[in-house]
């Protein structure tokens, strides 16, 4: 054998157990997935029946979906906002000089590591109405609490702030790396010549911060439209008084693994892998502003 | 006086990250009778540890920590070994089509993994896979994310180490794990956390292939104990305590690395 075609044997050697792995349970799943979004079929029954576009069709149809549309669209617009607000708040008051940095950068990102079955049963007490901590809160500044969980007013409310919880430290994080990324230089040009702390963020950290921003936007807004877990921890086996939290996710998990729709519940998938996928086409159009210079 | 405002905001972000964190621990220790009070107390009249015995003995939490433990260590295991062999190859190597499957792998990362839930769950029930760990595990063994990382890492090392690996007569594999690795420490490190604490969370996944509590790890156990004992909190909240304390002290141990392996992610 000659020595190309050794080293070739070689690498294809290393390579053969990830892409045999790959190829089974990622890139074959995902064509398959789509194959059978196009079938009727339970699973069970041996007979996959051809129906082409019909599980898309009913599922554009269905009052179900729009209402689990509907919800995952609104989390998105109150979650996505939130997070990164205080995200970016948390991560200018850590680049300050301050003491006990890593301490609190740290404890600012337990949430984001520990299970949210954990957390969702601590939270889900956090919201009850008679004994639950938020209205204890509350009753601090003279707001009499209400039952959060069981009024299907308050369920996206509940689901932010849960979420808003579990990753501000994540976009803190990440925010802070891109902010120690600016150069001292152009602050202290900018003390020089007079600048308040208000215009120094404006044009000097928000212009700089704007690529670690881009990201944090379309990484957030992705993840935002997979909420699923939240729900189904804050309310057991059911999504929401009323359907209040039913989202996308549990929209197509009930579909595929209560009902065993399993045509039914791949046609879901991709419809929500479609909306993400438009959302962050839209959100690339942003991308001409996004200053990338520094 | 600037500064005592920041530490203000701080502190009072803190209290909101870690106030639920609080409850869980006081509430762990709490008599029964004084659990469920309008008024919460943070500290109670005397420290109830038997809540942590009653919640271990009334589900099988033993057989849930073995299976969480199991299920992260062999993926987290499996994961290091086969992404470094892999990202070694994507760095180091060439041989025809690398730029195409290298291409493949980076596309599936882009689709989100609930669109391979139902096709995986097809396949497992194929091999007879519900119920076992293998059905637990082997889906989650290898991640591009993994193979990505460390393979930015090895292109960065140094041309001379590996021709010098080469003039020793040192075949890819003794090159990989015997020189490359020990100094890929902090990449490989940043790795093996991200993904243990992503397989110690698992929840969906396990959802769906267990349907026995032989099987379940400790989330899935954990939501499920939950909504068989209601409202017996003192007991829920030493449950979900023990459950997250050994992912909590991995997590302190590693943070350096996992914190800015995280970082490192965010402005690559």
């Amino acid at each position: 054998m000659s020595r190309r075609v050794r080293r070739n044997l070689a690498a294809y050697l290393m390579l053969l157990p990830t892409l045999v792995l790959l190829g089974v349970f990622t890139i074959y799943p995902i064509v398959n997935s789509f194959i059978i979004s196009f079938y009727d079929w339970d699973m069970m029954s041996p007979v996959k029946r051809f129906v082409g576009l019909q599980n898309y069709q009913h599922i554009l149809a269905d009052p179900l979906f729009r209402r689990a549309f509907g919800n995952t669209l609104l989390y998105v617009v109150c979650f996505v906002p939130s997070v990164l607000l205080l995200g970016l708040l948390a991560a200018v008051l850590l680049n300050a000089k301050i003491r006990f940095r890593a301490a609190f950068r740290t404890t600012l990102f337990l949430p984001y590591i520990t299970s949210l079955a954990a957390t969702g049963i601590v939270w889900s007490w956090i919201f009850n109405g008679q004994y639950g901590l938020l209205n204890y809160v509350l009753s601090w500044v003279g707001i009499h609490g209400v039952d959060w969980l069981n009024n299907a007013r308050y369920t996206m409310f509940n689901l932010v702030l849960f979420g808003v919880w579990q990753n501000v430290g994540y976009v803190a994080v990440i925010f802070l790396a891109g902010l120690q990324n600016i150069s001292r230089e152009y602050y202290e040009s900018a003390s020089v010549d007079g600048a308040s702390a208000w215009r120094k963020f404006r044009h000097i950290t928000w212009p700089l911060l704007s690529p670690t921003s881009y990201f944090l936007l379309l990484l957030t807004t992705i993840e935002a439209f997979k909420v699923f877990l939240q729900v189904y921890v804050l309310y057991g086996e059911s999504p929401g008084p009323n359907d209040s939290g039913l989202t996308l996710l549990y929209y197509m998990f009930n579909e595929g693994f209560s009902d065993f729709k399993m045509g039914y519940a791949c046609a879901a998938a991709y419809v929500l892998f479609l909306i993400i996928f438009i959302f962050t086409l839209l959100q690339m159009s942003l991308s001409r502003r996004v200053n990338y210079s520094a | 006086m600037r500064k005592v405002g920041i530490y203000l905001c701080l502190v009072v972000l803190v209290l909101f990250v870690i106030g639920p964190f609080i409850w869980m621990l006081s509430s762990s220790v709490k008599p029964e009778g004084e659990v469920l009070t309008k008024v919460p107390h943070l500290l109670p009249s005397h420290f109830e540890f038997r809540n942590y015995l009653d919640a271990w003995k009334s589900a099988p939490f033993g057989r849930y920590f073995l299976n969480s433990f199991l299920v992260s260590a062999i993926e987290t295991g499996f994961d290091l070994t086969l992404g470094a062999m892999a990202a070694y190859v994507f760095a180091r190597m060439d041989f025809v089509g690398k730029r195409v499957i290298f291409l493949i792998l980076l596309a599936t990362m882009m689709v989100p993994g609930e669109v391979l839930l139902i096709p995986n769950y097809i396949t497992l029930t194929r091999l007879n896979w519900i119920n076992t760990y293998q059905g637990l595990i082997v889906p989650w063994i290898v991640s591009v994310f993994t193979i990505f990382l460390m393979r930015q890492f090895f292109m960065s090392l140094p041309q001379e180490i590996f021709d010098a690996a080469d003039l020793d007569g040192s075949g890819p594999m003794r090159t990989l794990f015997g020189m490359v690795m020990p100094l890929s420490k902090p990449v490989w490190i940043t790795a093996a956390v991200i993904k243990f604490v992503g397989s110690w969370n698992a929840f969906l996944w396990v959802l769906i292939v267990a349907n026995s509590p032989s099987y379940y790890t400790l989330p899935v156990g954990l939501v499920n104990f939950s909504s068989n004992v209601g409202t017996v909190y003192n007991q829920l909240m030493a449950a979900a305590t023990f459950s997250v304390i050994p992912l909590v002290v991995v997590f302190l141990i590693g943070q350096r690395y996992f914190i800015e392996g995280v970082a490192r992610a965010g402005i690559k």
